[in-house]
């Protein structure tokens, strides 16, 4: 059968539904109009700035705490002597974490080994913000995910809050329950922040840091701050 | 429950197993088998089966990778299940859908001497066809591209618009009959155009694979769905999963078409054969009954073939 000759298909003309179906979808549409989040935006990474540096420069002087924490053997080590001396990027987090925390810690990772920059140029540092789930076995396992020369720290919820104050960061906070059910969200500082050897902070990476940004900024901090 | 008009990436969502329902995907999925369904009701055309398996399987394929989990995944969470949608709209819908296309619909919708059927016929030129699947391709994977759209619903549902409509575009002229379909292509032409394509999917595919940083902020700073498996090596994945999609599988459908091709020459060579053959021995027959009865008697000469 020709059906290029069917009289019905000639006869077509679209009929009454299709304009409240028109109606339906520009409206579903327009509910889809949302503006992308907030986070959407550091998709873009961080800028290069006119110093040729990706991190954020600080406005005001901090060094490295003046506290006691507790390595994953479980030996005290005192912050400000302990890093002095070696360039340090220290970052607050916890092993729970789902988004941050593993997002920034992959990022310098990787951009360590892309750079090529040695760990016994650089110390990377994670401070653990949740005394009562991180046990030092459990940060071992975490860094290792990442890199197993890394150094966790950790000590009573007291003793990390006193460090974040001395870097002016706000303390750990309750965020509510976690949607995967591993017990709480945990809010806390989402910056890296870089020292140089004499244990000064010089700058920041907030969340949206990329490994492109990182493996332009690490040579620098290695050849700058050392 | 949450819900969504179309899969978007969500920056900072933790990812978690709890359904999300895109109601923009269970209309479309509607619109097109009532819409198909319709037409043949309208048209008074019985449905036939074969076909409208064809447009249901299209539909469903359509349907799985954009719902979710796959489609929340593919554009917000791993690049390796993204690039695994593409294939599957491009792929695998795409030509699901044109071969469950009866002409009587192609003509329906794209009446002869409309202006839209001469746009359909400029756009399914092959040479046209191979530039929009290849610009889309190209365009759609720029960092910028995705990082941009696939942060908004709307961003993201124009993105499978254009992702389905190139392929749609490109996948006609290959699929379609003459004379039916003008722009019909067929062997060597078709396996080369389909090969020529195949060979373009390699660039970007090599791209995702041996870049050294990840290329997509989107992916690199979504929150991971278990530790260890970092966007790098979620990117190669991807380039590789490009590199089998848009490789071996199509190879495979350039092979299996080459070979119908193939075989039906085969076949028209065998019935012109038995045909010489035919004529041969009629031939032959007209000249033993010539010899047997030479004056003519007892036959009607002008029966015989000349």
């Amino acid at each position: 059968m020709d059906d290029r000759h069917d009289p019905a298909a000639s006869s077509y003309r679209p009929t009454g539904w299709w304009l409240p179906a028109l109606v339906v979808v520009v409206g579903l549409l327009a509910s889809a109009c949302g503006p992308a989040s907030a986070t959407s935006l550091v998709a873009e990474g961080l800028e290069r700035r006119a110093d040729g540096w990706h991190g954020l420069p600080l406005e005001r002087e901090r060094s490295l705490p003046d506290v006691t924490l507790r390595d994953v053997d479980g030996d005290p080590v005192e912050v400000d002597d302990a890093f002095a001396g070696t360039p340090t990027l220290m970052f607050f987090g916890y092993t729970s974490c789902p988004d941050i925390c593993p997002v920034h810690l992959s990022a310098i990772a990787s951009a360590m080994e892309g750079a090529g920059v040695s760990y016994h140029d650089l110390d990377v540092v994670f401070v653990s913000v949740d005394p009562d789930r991180d046990t030092p076995e459990r940060i071992d396992d975490y860094l290792d995910n990442f890199s197993s020369e890394m150094v966790g720290l950790h000590e009573e919820l007291p003793v990390v809050e006193e460090a974040l104050a001395q870097l002016d960061l706000g303390g750990p906070v309750v965020e509510g329950e976690d949607p995967r059910g591993e017990g709480e969200l945990i809010g806390h500082p989402a910056q890296v922040i870089g020292f140089d050897a004499d244990g000064q902070a010089q700058r920041t990476w907030p969340f949206g840091a990329r490994r492109s940004d990182w493996v332009a900024d690490l040579p620098k901090v290695v050849e700058e701050w050392s | 429950m949450n819900v969504a008009f179309w899969c978007s990436s969500t920056p900072g969502q933790i990812w978690t197993w709890r359904y999300t329902p895109f109601l923009g995907v269970w209309l479309v999925a509607a619109a097109a088998i009532g819409g198909y369904l319709a037409a043949h009701r309208r048209a008074g055309q019985p449905v036939d089966r074969r076909r409208l398996r064809f447009w249901c399987l299209g539909v469903l394929a359509l349907f799985l990778v954009s719902e979710w989990p796959v489609g929340q995944l593919g554009v917000g969470y791993l690049a390796t299940v993204g690039i695994a949608r593409y294939i599957v709209y491009s792929f695998v819908a795409a030509p699901l859908l044109i071969a469950g296309l009866p002409d009587w619909l192609v003509e329906r919708w794209f009446p002869t001497g409309t202006r839209r059927e001469r746009v359909l016929r400029t756009v399914t030129w092959w040479p046209i066809a191979l530039l929009v699947f290849n610009v889309v391709l190209f365009g759609t994977h720029l960092p910028v591209t995705v990082d941009t759209l696939k942060t908004t619903q709307l961003g993201s549902f124009g993105v499978d618009v254009a992702h389905l409509a190139a392929a749609l575009v490109w996948w006609w002229p290959a699929m379609r009959r003459a004379p039916a379909d003008p722009n019909a292509i067929e062997e060597p032409l078709r396996a080369f155009y389909l090969f020529a394509s195949s060979v373009l999917m390699f660039v970007p595919a090599a791209f995702l694979t041996f870049s050294p940083l990840p290329l997509y902020g989107l992916y690199e700073l979504a929150p991971p769905l278990w530790l260890g498996f970092d966007p790098i090596a979620d990117q190669q994945a991807a380039g590789i999963m490009m590199n089998i999609g848009g490789g071996f599988v199509l190879w495979g459908i350039i092979a299996s078409l080459f070979l119908r091709w193939a075989a039906e020459q085969q076949a028209r060579d065998a019935v012109t054969k038995r045909q010489r053959d035919a004529r041969t021995l009629q031939r032959i027959a007209a000249l033993a009954d010539d010899d047997e009865d030479p004056a003519g008697l007892g036959h009607d000469r002008s029966r015989h073939p000349t």
